[in-house]
């Protein structure tokens, strides 16, 4: 009967997919280098997507970035005591902890419960130098002390801003210790960082590749198979703890993603019905309202307002740029004056990307709404020019003191939708005497050691490209002035239009410090007006993610917040098998 | 032949040793290292952080003293492991890429000489005849169409406009790998779900093929067709049959041979724009993958590889060539 029934799925080319057996197939475009690598060496989006239905948090964060527990008995708040700020007699926060409370279902995949020794393993690990973790922000300065054998608290010394909305992961103890300890034998004197990251890699290859899947999980779905360049499977944890609603044989049983480099191909398969729904990582926006028009009820389009934020930065800092007074708010703001955003994301997108005037993101809690807006004003674009002193050349260009106002403006090479960006706005600077020569490069180049952080020896005048902020986090660092990339800090730091405001570097310094939301929101206001008023980036708009799913696939949902649709996995599932909606798309 | 065999195989190490020299430099030269992807878009990491992953990766070493480093490595046999992927690098190109290109690239050589041999041949023997024009129309249209729009044209007939017209019942998968069938459903029913996503691919890459080789072959023929040895062969009164295949296509096939000698290595460096267009995963994809993600030891196993095989290859070309032809001796 099975060969039959394979058979006739082969015969009629549909994907043994959907309500029929209650599976649920996912269309990416990524292929993730490695799966459950609790120390994330490496950052790409996928991993973590495909990391969350196999792997359970302390605590998470919903599509509206309220907190839930899921290891945890309960969220940790100050005013339930679970979250403890310690101040000094002048009234500074000196350290901050919080404590949680293991749930007594909480197991792994082997039926072991999660104790305490998972998260401080997890620690131990990512605290440890031989061990390759991008940064460890903020975890140096975190100790945990285990109460019981279900509670611990985890300090901040000196105190972490955001402690109450971040968690440890735990790593499984009981499985891991022994290969990490011949690790740690195999490297204890070795000197040569290079020779110890060999040893590291091989210690975590035993648990996260293809061919040595993870040997237990804590999330809703475990690992059963892993085909290189083709497709994931996972299957429901049946020691998973959180039970949805009316049982969990109601909801999705297996998850397959498919691997589908050629975002033409995947785009392809959503129309020949061949997955259930497409990751977060998967579709251009292009794509998505191409895709849009051909829906028919088939499958719906998703654009979901997301924390990436597309912008130009300014250089300001090149002796090219003082000449051409990039270094003078007046002319950045007439730059902007001058452009249609509107008119753009309208062309472009739909307006389903909306116009940004801010770098903060609308959904973050520090968001300030009343920023300057700068919508096209070509006049009052023009009066800052005068007031310059540039004025029109024979040719229509600006011009002001044998020079003309001609600008260099570049991006990642390939990227369809910014280079349509910059042709609009090309051609609108032009209408106002600012001539924009586009010169574009590999994203290896543009985003390497020699381009954007190069900024004072004059490479660019204007650099389009976007940055990825979580809303929870903003804390402003992307223009302070330490970030500005120097010969002296190493070309580190990301503050590449090097802007320097000295009340902004105080605000700054203040907000890391300021843990009382109210208090941060009024400093961090200051901030963006700041900011708004000297736009040493122009802002464009703020991207949403694209992805489609099929009718009926509910609790496939994800926000600014969440990240993910991977987010509540558990409840996953088809209407027509009895799963409950309970997250409904925004 | 033998002497002048083991002399090339002699010449041949000094030069992959070059080789592994150039490659190393030219992927080294490439703006930026895999430490910048770790941090970009990461305003909290710190010169610190940098500097250790630097050192973690040997990208505080200049390239040189990385060549040495992975050169007395990779004589002891290890080639080092994929920093993507955290497995060994040989491990990755043989075990998880090889394979399916070469299930991808074989058949497409193998059918598309079968087909393309005989196509020009009879193109050859019937020249400016209303077959040959239409056969060397084809074939000009099949060579110059780009990969990537046919692949897509066929993802869309096949995938999309058929499926839609028949009612499902004649479909082919929009690209990958395969695996709808589970293994309990029986190997043939596995190999058909295979031979299922196989089928566009195959299709594209076999239709490239077949119109260079024809044309190769038509050329090859005609070519041979007007030698004097052929014209004594007529004048003494052969068949025609016996003219054709005794004495023209023999000498014809030569510079076939050459060809496809010459593109057995890129059999195994697999198609980059039909494995991209199909998401199929073979080892040209792997190694654009690589290169672009900066994953160096999976650039110098793939590399490698494929020099290998060219000169190896090359050589057995060479050889080849005086069993074609007994003109040809190697003493």
């Amino acid at each position: 009967m099975k060969k039959i029934l394979s058979l006739s799925a082969f015969l009629l080319g549909t994907a043994l997919a959907g309500p029929a057996n209650n599976s649920l197939v996912v269309g990416t475009s990524q292929e993730p280098p490695n799966v459950l690598d609790y120390w994330a060496t490496n950052n790409l989006a996928i991993s973590t997507e495909v990391n969350n239905y196999m792997a359970a948090a302390l605590i998470g964060i919903d599509n509206e970035g309220d907190l839930y527990p899921e290891i945890a008995a309960t969220v940790p708040t100050l005013a339930n005591g679970g979250y403890k700020v310690v101040k000094n007699a002048a009234g500074d926060v000196v350290r901050n902890s919080v404590t949680y409370t293991i749930r007594p279902d909480a197991k792994w995949s082997d039926g072991r419960a999660i104790t305490p020794a998972d998260f401080q393993f997890w620690l131990k690990v990512q605290n440890d130098e031989r061990v390759p973790v991008p940064d460890r922000d903020p975890w140096e300065n975190a100790k945990i002390t285990v109460a019981d054998k279900d509670t611990f608290t985890i300090t901040y010394d000196p105190p972490y801003l955001f402690a109450d909305q971040v968690s440890p992961s735990a790593a499984p103890a009981h499985i891991m210790n022994a290969a990490w300890n011949a690790f740690d034998a195999a490297t204890k004197n070795q000197k040569d960082a290079k020779a110890v990251n060999e040893q590291w890699t091989k210690f975590i290859g035993q648990f996260t590749t293809s061919r040595n899947l993870p040997k237990v999980v804590s999330g809703p779905f475990r690992p059963t198979s892993w085909r290189p360049g083709n497709s994931l499977s996972m299957t429901r944890n049946p020691n998973y703890w959180r039970k949805p609603q009316g049982g969990e044989d109601k909801y999705v049983q297996t998850v397959t993603y498919r691997f589908i480099p050629n975002t033409n191909t995947l785009k392809v398969n959503v129309l020949s019905g061949q997955i259930d729904a497409v990751s977060s990582v998967g579709l251009t926006f292009d794509q998505a309202l191409d895709l849009q028009r051909s829906a028919r009820n088939k499958f719906n389009v998703y654009f979901v307002p997301g924390a990436v934020w597309e912008h130009i930065d300014v250089n300001t800092r090149s002796p090219k740029a003082k000449d051409l007074d990039l270094d003078d708010p007046r002319m950045r703001q007439a730059l902007l004056l001058s452009i249609d955003r509107d008119a753009l994301v309208k062309a472009l997108f739909q307006g389903r990307q909306p116009v940004s005037n801010n770098f903060v993101n609308p959904l973050s809690r520090v968001y300030n709404e009343n920023v300057r807006d700068y919508n096209l004003n070509v006049a009052q674009a023009k009066q800052l020019f005068t007031q310059l002193g540039w004025k029109p050349g024979s040719d229509g260009i600006l011009e002001k003191g044998g020079k003309k106002l001609i600008l260099s403006f570049g991006t990642t090479a390939g990227n369809t939708t910014r280079e349509r960006v910059q042709q609009i706005l090309q051609n609108q600077w032009k209408q106002v005497g600012v001539q924009v020569n586009i010169q574009n490069y590999p994203a290896s180049v543009f985003f390497g050691p020699d381009f954007l952080s190069k900024g004072q020896e004059g490479k660019w005048d204007l650099a389009m490209y976007a940055w990825t902020a979580n809303p929870i986090f903003e804390q402003g660092d992307l223009f302070k002035a330490d970030g500005i990339p120097t010969a002296a800090n190493g070309y580190s730091g990301q503050n590449y239009s090097g802007w320097n405001n000295a009340e902004y570097n105080r605000l700054h310094k203040q907000a890391l410090t300021e843990f009382n939301l109210a208090d941060r929101i009024k400093l961090m206001d200051r901030m963006q007006t700041l900011w708004s008023n000297e736009v040493p980036s122009l802002p464009l708009y703020f991207r949403a993610n694209p992805y489609t799913k099929v009718p009926g696939l509910v609790n496939y949902t994800f926000s600014a917040y969440s990240l993910y649709p991977s987010w509540d996995a558990y409840r996953i599932g088809w209407a027509s098998r009895g799963a409950v909606e309970v997250n409904k798309q925004k | 032949m033998a002497t002048y065999a083991f002399r090339r195989v002699l010449q041949m190490i000094p030069l992959l040793l070059v080789i592994s020299l150039v490659i190393y430099l030219l992927t080294s030269l490439q703006p930026g290292d895999p430490v910048d992807q770790l941090t970009f878009g990461n305003p909290r990491i710190t010169p610190e952080d940098i500097a250790r992953l630097k050192a973690a990766y040997g990208l505080d070493q200049p390239w040189w003293t990385r060549y040495l480093f992975w050169l007395r490595q990779a004589l002891q046999g290890d080639l080092g492991f994929s920093r993507d992927f955290n497995i060994p690098a040989v491990q990755f190109i043989f075990q998880q890429r090889m394979p399916n290109t070469l299930l991808l690239t074989v058949p497409a050589l193998i059918l598309s000489t079968l087909i393309a041999v005989p196509l020009g041949i009879y193109s050859a023997i019937r020249q400016y005849s209303l077959p040959d024009y239409v056969l060397t129309f084809l074939s000009f249209v099949a060579f110059s169409a780009p990969v990537f729009w046919v692949g897509a044209m066929a993802l869309y007939f096949f995938a999309i406009f058929l499926p839609n017209a028949t009612g499902g019942v004649i479909s082919l998968p929009p690209g990958g790998l395969g695996g709808d069938v589970p293994p309990e459903a029986g190997w043939w029913a596995v190999a058909l779900d295979k031979l299922r996503y196989l089928a566009l691919p195959l299709m594209i890459l076999m239709l490239r093929e077949v119109a260079v080789t024809t044309r190769f072959m038509r050329a090859s023929m005609l070519e041979v067709m007007t030698q004097d040895f052929i014209r004594t062969a007529r004048a003494k009164g052969l068949p025609s049959r016996r003219v054709l295949y005794k004495h023209a296509l023999r000498n014809a096939l030569v510079p076939i041979l050459t060809i496809m000698g010459l593109s057995i290595p890129g059999l195994f460096g697999g198609a980059v724009i039909t494995e991209t267009v199909f998401s199929w995963p073979g080892m040209g994809k792997a190694i654009l993958d690589a290169l672009v993600s900066k994953d160096f030891n999976v650039v110098m196993v793939s590399l490698m590889l494929l020099s290998v095989l060219t000169v190896v290859f090359q050589l057995v070309t060479d050889l080849a060539y005086a069993v074609v032809d007994p003109r040809i001796r190697y003493s």
